[in-house]
């Protein structure tokens, strides 16, 4: 049936992922960095430190306003 | 807030750099440093990805920390004023003594 490689590319795929074998294990290279798990530790980074200054910026502004200063 | 009521919003907010971020954000940089020796990679310039996320992660946590510890010294002193109004037989005003008057006389033995 046309689906039945699919399936199996695709269990073979996920197998790929989700073991650790030793038939496909490997060291990891530090020459070859996920790039993607670096750009999300990056911009996980970007997102906190944006997410605190709103933060700050927010709390100065209540503290203001309920102590008439502002 | 999550952990704080909406009266802890009178208190000054703590800055941005505070003692507990610096702290915090310290540690974070360390178990990043931590990490890249125990995985046999140089200290300060392997995974420098990680160190600035666990370094803003500490530094995230220590901010919210000092507004809730604001928030409970407040609160600490709120109840302290409180009892000290309520209370004030047991708080007399003192009027205060000179050195002199306390110090008891010096006998050298020599």
């Amino acid at each position: 049936s046309p689906y039945g490689s699919l399936l199996s590319s695709l269990l073979f795929s996920l197998l790929l992922v989700f073991s650790r074998n030793s038939f496909i294990a490997s060291k990891p290279d530090p020459s070859k960095p996920n790039m993607l798990r670096v750009g999300l530790a990056f911009g996980s980074t970007a997102v906190l430190w944006a997410l605190l200054f709103k933060q700050h910026r927010t709390d100065v502004h209540e503290y203001k306003t309920r102590n008439g200063l502002e | 807030m999550g952990l704080l009521p909406d009266e802890a919003k009178v208190l000054p907010p703590p800055g941005i750099v505070n003692r507990n971020s610096v702290w915090f954000g310290l540690c974070g940089w360390a178990t990043a440093m931590l990490h890249n020796s125990l995985n046999r990679r140089p200290a300060l310039k392997a995974g420098v990805h990680r160190q600035a996320l666990f370094t803003t992660v500490g530094w995230f946590i220590g901010y919210h920390l000092t507004k809730y510890e604001n928030y409970k010294y407040a609160t600490l002193d709120r109840d302290m004023n409180e009892y000290m109004r309520l209370h004030p037989e047991q708080f007399p005003e003192k009027e205060p003594k000179t050195f002199a008057e306390i110090v008891e006389p010096f006998h050298p033995i020599r």
